[in-house]
């Protein structure tokens, strides 16, 4: 009776349930659980065995997301999720395992606890006042935030999210999932908490700032198109006639805040900064994984939503892209910081990328045989991401009485101290330098030919040109390394755990690896595919 | 009609929201926003969206702007005014600002100029509840996971370890 009633006053019997593709999104849902989890880890477990419990919660979740998500690329699936929010085609999966790979390397650094002390990177007590009685209580009772590994999950599930996201409103849901945990991880360093503090408060209030672009670029886009899915839009612009003056602007706004989160010039003014003041595994993890996220996020709107409308934007992407790698390149050469320096070389790189973008080579549109934008995209994000997060790991080696010392004078003659530290280092500068052998070859070979064959040749010229600019800053430091006295204060080079010696040896394996048999890499880049619709 | 009730509340919501970022004092800016919140409410109950509207009061005038109040209070922020914070690049972050204003106000004015504004159908109770748990149940799930790492990081950031009572 009472159900009878129900159904008459409220419309149930017209709800049809949405469809949740359980079996494709698994990987989202075991990263988003082991997150949730690890709160409660968090409530309910005593301080003593946080640490442990949370680092093997972390990383099981994250391994087996990662055999889920190679599991669903072995199927090959290629479809439209939850009601058309998410789209699981090849390039989202690709990109999930490369995530989840970094993230895994980024976790083992984050674990480290041997390297400062018996504590790990991340502050004691946030709260504490920096240099206050407070924290000198905290640290020598060994307090420490086991937060850090739920939030680095809610992060890179939200990274993953984004580089799958198939409509504008998921867009930026996902990007504040990802970027509000690392806002909070910017924060707590340990160590110069003052300058870790300010970064995390300029990328909050830069970021903040760039997603209200984004979201006004949304909104206009919606004025236009009255759909919000990537699909829909393209649809509006092949059908629609009038009405360009908002889609301009709403691509234009939609694209600041997308190149603010790659880090693209000019929206790239927090990158030195925060990436300086982060604790440095968190630098890494954000250097690597955001940058990727990021990327295919961009990819996906601009080539999906926007492909019909190329000529419009490519101008502002080619002047962006110009300014980014020269920028990146020559303002590098001025740094004396070497966090700093390697946050310049990455806004270059983000550069080098957007060449292959621009160039927008794709399967059926000239382009037989040859390598295509998105497959040179995937490939050149992991040779840059490995061994991005090794040289952040090989950073947090080099240590004197404050800490890390990151100032590039103070690595004069490391090489003779620890050849095998500096010969690392080496490498990983030499793979982003782009000399023959290393990753980074291979990955700018990559995307300057799908540049190439798409007719972008005048950038290729001018990346071409800043490479070798780069390569001057980077054989530099090498020299430095090398070539010059050891002073008598020279900061000690630590004896690393078995967590960082893992993350050193697995970027230095796979920046080894894909220098020298890159084959298999792209043909999985290439299996890949296109982004669907 | 629907037209001028909405042009009302949005003058009303833009009014307010420039007093929001000028004003001096930091409880008369919180005030303003309750007014700028409220007439956006004004806004969708002009285009008949009541539920949209309702919702709007309950959680932004309601909920967000008490708990920016409550905020000021357990801070004990100053509520006399506050001393000019604008550095002397700040005549060229107007102009920019100004410039980016006018430029997306004439490209909305260009696509939506002609445009009358009617009652929306979508802002009906059972539109709202079916889009949100049906077309975008999946964002929707998503945000609760964003609140949650907001939760935590807050705790992260204001907790003190008990002191230690040896």
């Amino acid at each position: 009776m009472s159900a009878v009633l129900t159904a008459q006053v409220l419309p149930l019997a017209d709800f049809v349930a949405p469809k949740i593709e359980y079996n494709e999104l698994m990987p989202l849902f075991v990263v988003f659980g082991a997150a949730c989890l690890g709160v409660l880890v968090e409530a309910f477990l005593p301080r003593t065995w946080r640490h442990l419990v949370q680092v093997a919660l972390a990383i099981v979740g994250v391994v087996v997301a990662g055999v889920l998500t190679v599991l669903l690329m072995a199927d090959e699936k290629k479809l439209l999720a939850a009601q058309g929010a998410i789209s699981v085609d090849g390039p989202a999966l690709y990109t999930w395992v490369i995530l989840l790979a970094l993230t895994l390397i980024s976790l083992l650094l984050f674990a480290e606890r041997s390297v400062d002390g018996g504590l790990s990177a991340f502050a004691g007590q946030a709260a504490a006042v920096p240099g206050s009685e407070a924290e000198r209580e905290g640290t020598a009772a060994k307090v420490e935030h086991s937060e850090v590994f739920p939030l680095t999950m809610f992060a890179i599930g939200g990274m993953m999210l984004f580089a799958s996201a198939n409509d504008l409103l998921l867009l930026f849901v996902a990007l504040e999932v990802f970027s509000l945990p690392l806002y909070l991880l910017c924060g707590l360093a340990r160590r110069r908490r003052l300058i870790s503090q300010e970064a995390a408060m300029k990328y909050f209030l830069l970021g903040s700032f760039a997603s209200a672009f984004l979201l006004f670029g949304i909104a206009l886009l919606y004025g236009y198109a009255g759909t919000m899915s990537l699909g829909g839009i393209a649809d509006a612009l092949a059908t629609k006639t009038g009405g360009d003056a908002i889609l301009l602007a709403g691509t234009g706004l939609l694209g600041v805040g997308l190149l603010f989160k790659v880090g693209a010039v000019p929206f790239h003014s927090w990158t030195p900064d925060v990436y300086q003041g982060a604790p440095t595994p968190v630098t890494g993890f954000m250097a690597a994984c955001t940058k990727i996220a990021a990327f295919i996020a961009l990819m996906r709107v601009f080539y999906v939503a926007f492909g019909g409308t190329r000529w419009d934007w490519a101008p502002m992407m080619w002047i962006v892209a110009i300014l980014t790698m020269v920028v990146g390149s020559i303002v590098a050469i001025t740094q004396t910081d070497v966090k700093r320096m390697l946050a310049y070389s990455s806004i270059a790189h983000a550069g080098f990328l957007l060449t292959a973008f621009i160039g927008l080579a794709q399967a059926g549109s000239g382009v037989l045989n040859g390598i295509t934008s998105t497959q040179a995209v995937l490939f050149y994000l992991v040779t840059y991401g490995f061994p991005t997060i090794g040289a952040f790991a090989v950073v947090t080696l080099v240590r004197d009485a404050g800490g890390e010392a990151t100032h590039l004078s103070r690595w004069a003659g490391l090489g003779k101290k620890s050849p095998l530290l500096g010969g690392i280092f080496a490498f990983f500068l030499l793979s982003f330098a782009g000399i023959p052998l290393t990753a980074g070859f291979t990955g700018k070979w990559a995307v300057f030919t799908a540049a190439w064959t798409g007719g972008a040749w005048p950038l290729v010229v001018v990346a071409v040109l800043c490479s070798l600019v780069a390569a001057f800053f980077y054989v530099r430091v090498i020299v430095l390394m090398f070539f010059s006295d050891l002073p008598d204060d020279a900061p000690d080079v630590v004896l690393p755990g078995w967590q960082t010696t893992a993350a050193v040896a697995l970027g230095l394996a796979a920046t080894v690896v894909l220098g020298l048999v890159p084959g298999p890499m792209l043909d999985l880049a290439a299996r890949a595919g296109e982004f669907i619709r | 009609m629907t037209t001028a009730l909405f042009a009302v509340a949005g003058a009303v919501a833009l009014f307010a929201s420039i007093l929001v970022v000028t004003s001096r004092r930091i409880v008369h800016a919180a005030l303003w926003l309750v007014v700028a919140l409220g007439a956006v409410a004004g806004c969708f109950g002009a285009l008949h969206a009541e539920l949209v509207a309702l919702v709007q009061i309950l959680v932004y005038v309601g909920a967000i702007v008490v708990l920016v109040l409550f905020a000021l209070m357990l801070t004990k922020a100053p509520t006399n005014p506050l001393p000019a914070l604008t550095t002397r690049r700040s005549p060229f972050a107007a102009v920019v600002a100004g410039v980016l204003a006018i430029l997306l106000g004439t490209g909305v004015v260009i696509a939506f100029g002609n445009e009358k504004i009617g009652p929306v159908p979508d802002g009906s109770a059972e539109a709202v509840g079916t889009a949100v748990f049906r077309t975008w149940v999946l964002p929707f799930e998503v945000l609760s996971v964003l609140l949650l790492a907001a939760l935590i990081g807050a705790i992260v950031l204001s907790q003190r370890a008990p002191k230690k009572e040896d």
